[in-house]
């Protein structure tokens, strides 16, 4: 294994930590620092690949991570939530956090045993297993929470797992891969839109429609 | 001459500038005006040869998808004029409305013309940030809550087609659909693997755009609460336009087990929509499980490929037509009864004769029943499952079907023609473009010789 894959390794794990400190964290302003703090990991890992390979592609991918997934968007987000203060805490996760724990551990192992039987052969090295647990758990973020703001911050860990994928497999053409980001940064303008409709006309999270039923 | 090729695109592209300034007072002719344009240039196109560029991939299929989506923008914009005025509490004004449905027809035309199936996917998760706001017109909390799971639904399953776009560039080296049609044959057998999990993933993550079984679920509460030409543009050509990016990746990975996989998606989703058709409440919600049962049909089609495929081209246009003329149609009863419950409308046939008897017969449409479209479609995909798995898949897919068709239909006749519940009121002229789809999905069944023409050679010839 080198340098490189060593570096992967640390920030994939590092990534993993970070994402079950999110799964038992309740303040969502800690939940977006933490999602900063791993969008800035990824950019790190990143401008260690452009350096050491001397792509000047990888270098700008890791600018525009740092840029918009590790700045921008948490700042966007802080500042929605700065307006509705009441927010800051979610009040009612679907899934305990007790719960949580446990569940976000066991999806560590499902991500590992998942990659075992379908990728292993393909890939040569236990990296695959990373991305997968990761896009596991913020599958599972969307799937405990009803905070529109943990569900939104859950898409984003799965965006950032994608990223992940890249150092895997071969690096997506620049038009696709600044196609993404510009998805990205649309979804989450869209979302904070909705954010702000949804705290002005539903107070309590998610409640039970009769007319979204069936 | 590549110029004339995005002549669709230039329209709704221009439709959106002109309508997001808000000192231009015409959002609503422009609009007209812009839809026409792309109808008709879409039209032209389907006399012109296939093109293929680094960028653009115009086979028969994106013609086809290219007039089918443009017509459903003309009658949507010209029902929107009439169906915003009865909005009560609208979240934007009417241009910002104009402004999104424009854009959102804009990165559907996209879609079907690009030669990248990573450009593609782009295009898919744009037509979501572009639709988004367009399903909260009617501000309400039911509304805002369906527009969320929407975006956080469809945006999470298009992150599982994109692990599939990356399996398949690492397999293939190439993301051009013009190439990635000649590599599959010489593929080596230790990429088989990569290519087959590519495969499914595309088919999980673009079918959940496309309503399909088990990420179906944010369909019913965006089409129920959608005003009604969002829901018709939902149903009608955005599910489709998903299920084209399905096809390009059967079309490029030819293998077996994803083609099995797929038919059992599609095979799922009817099922799901002929039990979930007999215990709706809502009408909206009663005509978006419809539209789950006909992308489960038409995936199955597109599964099996030759005739199916032909059978499943056949569904998506009838259904398109006949699906928004529906929707145009329950906008119209939502306006005139005042409820979305299947319960609290009676006897439209008496109060509305125009509108019920076109919902009526809409709902036969959109359920398979001849001489529509739908049941060409339908009857040339049965035969083909009965080729490939035998008389007992045949039997199960035609139960749900059949199931699917008595659910419906039955719900519609007890609005249509059971003892009214309000007083006779006076048709708007509007329903005129509801009836012209509805005639447009029977005439698919007429211009079949035609749509296999277009298809296999290309051309209008």
């Amino acid at each position: 294994m080198n340098h490189l894959d060593n570096a992967f390794l640390l920030v994939g794990f590092l990534e993993i930590a970070l994402v079950m400190f999110m799964q038992w964290e309740v303040y969502i302003t800690n939940i977006i620092k933490t999602f900063s703090i791993s969008s800035y990991l990824i950019a790190i890992l990143f401008l260690i690949v452009g350096f050491i390979n001397k792509e000047s592609y990888i270098l700008v991918l890791a600018a525009l991570t740092a840029l918009t997934r590790g700045w921008l968007i948490p700042f966007y987000l802080k500042r929605i939530l700065r307006k509705d203060k009441w927010r800051a805490r979610e009040t009612s996760p679907l899934v305990g956090i007790s719960s949580s724990i446990l569940i976000s551990l066991l999806i560590a192992v499902v991500g590992y045993l998942l990659y075992s039987l379908t990728l292993s052969n393909y890939i040569k090295s236990n990296l695959g297993s990373i991305p997968i647990t990761l896009m596991l758990q913020g599958m599972f973020l969307i799937i405990s929470r009803s905070s529109t703001f943990t569900q939104l911050i859950g898409y984003l860990i799965m965006e950032n797992a994608m990223y992940m994928f890249g150092y895997i497999f071969p690096e997506l053409p620049f038009i696709v891969e600044a196609g993404i980001v510009l998805d990205l940064l649309g979804v989450v303008m869209i979302s904070g839109a909705i954010i702000r409709l949804r705290e002005d006309v539903i107070k309590n999270g998610s409640e039970e429609y009769t007319e979204l039923k069936g | 001459m590549e110029f004339i090729y995005l002549l669709p695109i230039l329209f709704s592209g221009l439709g959106s500038l002109l309508c997001i300034l808000p000192f231009l007072k015409f959002e609503e002719d422009i609009s007209v005006i812009v839809s026409f344009g792309a109808l008709f240039s879409s039209i032209y196109i389907l006399f012109l040869p296939n093109l293929t560029t680094d960028f653009f991939y115009i086979d028969g299929l994106s013609k086809i998808f290219l007039v089918m989506t443009s017509a459903v923008y003309v009658a949507a914009v010209i029902f929107s004029i009439y169906y915003i005025e009865h909005i009560q509490n609208k979240l934007f004004q009417s241009h910002f409305y104009f402004f999104l449905l424009n854009t959102f027809v804009l990165t559907m035309l996209f879609t079907v013309i690009l030669n990248n199936l990573g450009l593609v996917w782009v295009a898919v998760e744009a037509t979501t940030v572009t639709s988004a706001l367009l399903i909260s017109t009617e501000n309400d909390e039911a509304t805002i809550e369906a527009t969320w799971r929407y975006v956080i639904i469809v945006s999470a399953g298009l992150i599982i087609s994109l692990i599939a776009v990356i399996f398949i560039y690492s397999s293939f080296k190439t993301l051009s659909f013009a190439e990635l049609l000649k590599l599959y044959p010489g593929l080596p057998a230790s990429m088989e693997r990569i290519t087959y999990f590519g495969g499914v993933l595309g088919i999980i993550g673009f079918g959940t755009k496309a309503g399909i079984f088990p990420m179906h679920t944010w369909l019913p509460d965006a089409h129920g609460k959608a005003p009604s030409p969002i829901s018709a543009l939902f149903s009608a050509v955005l599910l489709p336009v998903a299920l084209f990016a399905i096809e390009r990746i059967l079309q490029a990975i030819p293998n077996d087990g994803v083609k099995v996989f797929a038919f059992t998606l599609g095979l799922l989703s009817i099922a799901l929509a002929a039990f979930m058709s007999f215990n709706q409440v809502y009408y909206k919600r009663m005509f978006a499980y419809s539209s789950i049962d006909n992308m489960g049909i038409a995936l199955i089609g597109l599964s099996l490929g030759g005739y199916a495929f032909v059978g499943s081209v056949l569904i998506i246009i009838a259904h398109a037509f006949a699906k928004s003329a529906t929707f145009f149609l329950t906008g119209n009863v939502l306006i005139n009864y005042e409820s979305w419950k299947i319960d609290e409308v009676k006897g439209i046939s008496k109060t509305l004769p125009a509108t019920g008897y076109s919902l009526f017969f809409g709902s036969l449409a959109v359920t398979g029943t001849p001489p529509f479209g739908t049941f060409l479609g339908e009857l040339l995909i049965l035969v083909a499952i009965f080729n490939t798995y035998g008389v007992m898949i045949t039997l199960l897919t035609g139960l749900f079907l059949a199931m699917a068709f008595i659910g419906i239909n039955y719900q519609t006749l007890r609005m249509v023609f059971s003892e009214p519940n309000r007083e006779k009121k006076r048709e708007n002229y509007i329903v005129v473009i509801p009836i012209i789809n509805l005639l447009l999905a029977l005439a698919v069944t007429f211009a079949s010789p035609l749509i296999y023409n277009i298809l296999f050679n290309g051309a209008w010839k």
